[in-house]
C-alpha cells in the first residue's frame, strides 16, 4: 500500500494533452504532437528522397530499408488485395504506412515518448482522409449510383431481408469504416503509451523507496519488454492501417459485394 | 466552424481531437503525399522498375547463353562422335593397308631370298667345277710328275692320258 502511495501517476490530461510550444490558444496551436506528425513527414520524405538518390544496383543502408518497405507494400498489400491495377495507389499507400510506423515509433525514442497516433486528431483525418478516397474512386470507377448500390445491397440476399441489411451496409461503409480505422490506431497505440507510462513510473517509485529497490527489477523489466513490444506493435497498427485501406480502395476499384 | 475548432483545442477532454493537431497532421500528410507523389517516389519507382527489368533482360540472357551452350554441347558432341567413327574408321584402313603391304613385302623377300639363294648356289656351283676343272689338271700333273720320279724315267705323256682319264673318273666317282 505504501508502495502504490508513493506512485506518482501523472494525470491522463497531463500525458496526452501538450502545451503548446507556440500559437497557444490559436486554432494552430502547435505542441508535441503536432511537432511529432511535422517530424514524421520529414523523416518519411528524407527516407525516400535519400534512397531515390542512391540508386544502387544493390541497395544498402536507408536505400534498403525504403526498398524493404516499398517492396513488402506491393507485393502484400497491393498486389495481393487490389491486383496489378492497384499500383497506381502505391505511393500513397507507401507515404501513409511510413507516416503512421514513423509517428507510432515515436513513442518509444527517448525524449519524444509520444507518438501521435495516440490523439484523435491524427488519426481522425487519416481516416476521414481513405474514407474520402475509397468514396471518390468508387463514384468515378463505378458512377455515383452504380457505386452506392453495389455497396449497400448485397449481391444475392432475398428481399425482406434487404430492409435490415441496407441501413446495416450503409452504417458499416459509410459511417462506421473511418471511426473504426481511427479509433483502432488511436486505442492500440494509446493504451501502449499509458503501459510504458505505467510501468515507468512504477520503477521510477520503487527507485525512490531503498525498502522496494529489490522489486525494481520486476517493472523495469516489464517496461523494457513492453518497449520491444511496442515496436512490434507501432509497426503491426501501420500495416493494418495500410491493408484496410487498401481493401477500401480495392472494394470501390472492383465494386463489392 | 472556427468556434467548434477553438472549442476543441481548449478541450481537456484527452479522447477528443485537438484543433492544432487536427490542422497540422492533415497539413503534414498531404504536404508528404504532394511531395512523394511528385519529387521522392518517382525516383525510387523507376529504380525497382529499372532493377526489375534489368534481372528479367540477365535471366533471359542466361537463359538463352544456356540454350546457347546446350546446342554447342550437342554439336561438339556429335563432332566428337564422328571424329571417333572416323578415327576407327581411319585406323581399320590403315591396319589393313598394312597388312596388305606386310603380306607383299615378305611375299617380295621370299621371292628375293630364293632367287639369291638360287644364284649363289649356281655361282657355288660353278666355282666347284672350275675348281674341280683346276685340280684335275693339277692333279695330273702332279701324278705325271709323281710317276716320273717313281720310274726315274722319261715317260711319254700322250701314252698315259687314257690311263690318267679313267684314273681322275674314278677319284671323282669316289670323292661323291
Amino acid at each position: 500500500m505504501s508502495i502504490l502511495g508513493a506512485v506518482n501517476f501523472p494525470p491522463i490530461g497531463e500525458v496526452l494533452n501538450w502545451k503548446p510550444f507556440f500559437l497557444g490558444g490559436s486554432a494552430l496551436a502547435f505542441n508535441k504532437v503536432t511537432l511529432t506528425a511535422v517530424l514524421a513527414t520529414a523523416i518519411t520524405f528524407i527516407l525516400f528522397y535519400t534512397a531515390g538518390k542512391k540508386k544502387a544496383l544493390v541497395p544498402t543502408g536507408v536505400q534498403n530499408v525504403v526498398e524493404a518497405g516499398v517492396d513488402f507494400i506491393t507485393n502484400s498489400i497491393v498486389l495481393d488485395i487490389m491486383g496489378p491495377d492497384g499500383l497506381v495507389w502505391l505511393p500513397y499507400l507507401c507515404g501513409l504506412f511510413f507516416f503512421i510506423l514513423i509517428n507510432n515509433l515515436f513513442e518509444v525514442i527517448p525524449v519524444f515518448q509520444m507518438p501521435a497516433t495516440a490523439r484523435m486528431g491524427v488519426t481522425l483525418p487519416l481516416a476521414i482522409t481513405v474514407w474520402v478516397t475509397f468514396i471518390v474512386v468508387g463514384i468515378k470507377k463505378q458512377g455515383f449510383a452504380s457505386y452506392f448500390k453495389h455497396s449497400v445491397v448485397p449481391s444475392g440476399v432475398p428481399g425482406a431481408l434487404l430492409i435490415l441489411l441496407v441501413p446495416l451496409e450503409i452504417l458499416s461503409t459509410f459511417f462506421v469504416r473511418p471511426f473504426a480505422l481511427a479509433i483502432r490506431l488511436f486505442g492500440n497505440m494509446l493504451a501502449g503509451h499509458l503501459l510504458l507510462i505505467t510501468f515507468a513510473a512504477l520503477s521510477e517509485a520503487m527507485f525512490a523507496k531503498s525498502i522496494s529497490l529489490v522489486l525494481l527489477p520486476l517493472p523495469f523489466a516489464m517496461l523494457t519488454v513492453l518497449t520491444g513490444y511496442e515496436i512490434f506493435v507501432s509497426a503491426l497498427q501501420a500495416f493494418i492501417f495500410t491493408i484496410l485501406t487498401a481493401v477500401y480502395i480495392g472494394e470501390s476499384m472492383a465494386g463489392s459485394h | 466552424m472556427v468556434s467548434i475548432l477553438l472549442a476543441a483545442s481548449q478541450s481537456s477532454n484527452p479522447i477528443l481531437p485537438a484543433s492544432g493537431e487536427i490542422i497540422w497532421s492533415v497539413l503534414s500528410f498531404f504536404v508528404l503525399m504532394a511531395i512523394l507523389a511528385k519529387v521522392a517516389f518517382p525516383p525510387i519507382s523507376k529504380m525497382l522498375k529499372d532493377r526489375s527489368e534489368k534481372i528479367r533482360g540477365d535471366i533471359e540472357a542466361a537463359e538463352r547463353a544456356r540454350n546457347e551452350a546446350e546446342l554447342d554441347r550437342a554439336k561438339a558432341e556429335a563432332q566428337l562422335a564422328e571424329a571417333r567413327h572416323e578415327s576407327t574408321r581411319l585406323i581399320d584402313e590403315a591396319r589393313k593397308t598394312a597388312e596388305v603391304i606386310k603380306a607383299d613385302l615378305v611375299k617380295r623377300a621370299e621371292g628375293e631370298v630364293a632367287e639369291m639363294r638360287q644364284r649363289a648356289e649356281e655361282a657355288l656351283e660353278a666355282e666347284r667345277q672350275r675348281l674341280a676343272f683346276e685340280l684335275r689338271g693339277d692333279i695330273a700333273d702332279l701324278a705325271l710328275e709323281l710317276a716320273e720320279k717313281i720310274l726315274q724315267s722319261q715317260l711319254d705323256r700322250s701314252s698315259f692320258d687314257p690311263l690318267i682319264a679313267s684314273f681322275l673318273a674314278e677319284s671323282e666317282a669316289s670323292s661323291k
